[in-house]
């Protein structure tokens, strides 16, 4: 659920961001774009405290972590 | 440079294994208008194209649709998960299986393996983003095509998903050419190619 929200913003924020590859002038849309973003970035901090990480993080050091959490393409009685 | 994000573009969580299903879906990861064929050919012809605004639209969407051939990947690997032999055999996906057993392999719907034939970087920007928007009507409508097959909700609302996004790709390469001709002298549109004599392309946007 967690992640599906994650999804939806980032998502959103995309969008937009494809929109602004042709309408770079557009800062009604760059003021949208934001307010996604800043959605999601507590929802994914919250995330990979409970779950392990989204993406490779430097600063983790632990290739443990990486490998632990779950793939995307598994459902959770593949686990 | 990418970095990959350990989620998928859209969720995806089907519960009815479908390996007739798969097959067909298969065409949208190797198949003549699939995911990894849009992704190559956005990813190849973007270091030429002569703005900056073609350059980031290829780039991202070329981007999108490697994470589409995730989905497409993901949607193969769930379909045909836990099989007995009979239901290989009743489905049809015998022929599948003693090449690939249930692994995910880019191939068309009737076993064409991919080929970079499918796709095209001709070096002269209004030729590539006219293949471009033709690309993205030829995925819509295998999308289309998937839906009229699939009876499954949890793949109907993945496969709707993708072939929204074909139409969102389709407005943006429009844009993309309108803006590209929007530079061109409008006598001689089809006279030289933008990315190749660049006398005759005008740097500075008209206004």
């Amino acid at each position: 659920m967690l992640l599906k929200k994650i999804s939806t913003y980032r998502f959103a924020a995309y969008d937009l961001q494809l929109f602004l590859d042709t309408h770079p002038d557009d800062e009604k849309t760059m003021e949208q774009m934001r307010k996604y973003e800043q959605l999601a970035t507590p929802l994914i901090e919250q995330y990979e405290s409970k779950y392990g990480m989204l993406t490779k993080n430097e600063s983790d050091g632990n290739n443990w972590a990486w490998i632990k959490a779950p793939w995307p393409w598994e459902c959770e009685e593949d686990r | 440079m990418f970095v990959y994000e350990k989620r998928l573009q859209y969720p995806i969580r089907i519960k009815q294994p479908n390996a007739r299903l798969a097959k067909a879906i298969s065409s949208q990861l190797g198949g003549p208008d699939g995911e990894l064929g849009a992704s190559l050919r956005y990813l190849n012809q973007r270091y030429t194209m002569p703005t900056p605004e073609l350059k980031a639209t290829l780039t991202d969407i070329g981007t999108e649709e490697l994470s589409h051939l995730e989905m497409i990947g993901t949607i193969i690997y769930q379909l045909t998960k836990d099989l007995t032999v009979e239901q290989i055999k009743e489905a049809g996906f015998d022929d599948y299986f003693v090449d690939h057993t249930t692994g995910v392999y880019p191939q068309s719907a009737s076993g064409v393996p991919f080929t970079a034939a499918y796709l095209q970087s001709k070096g002269d920007a209004v030729t590539d983003l006219h293949e471009d928007l033709a690309a993205e009507q030829k995925a819509r409508t295998t999308y289309d095509n998937i839906l009229r097959l699939a009876d499954d909700y949890d793949v109907k609302d993945a496969i709707r998903f993708l072939r929204e996004r074909e139409v969102v790709h389709y407005q943006r390469f429009g844009e993309s050419l309108r803006l590209l001709t929007d530079r061109l002298d409008s006598k001689n549109y089809y006279a030289f190619n933008p990315e190749f004599d660049r006398a005759c392309f005008n740097k500075k946007q008209k206004k």
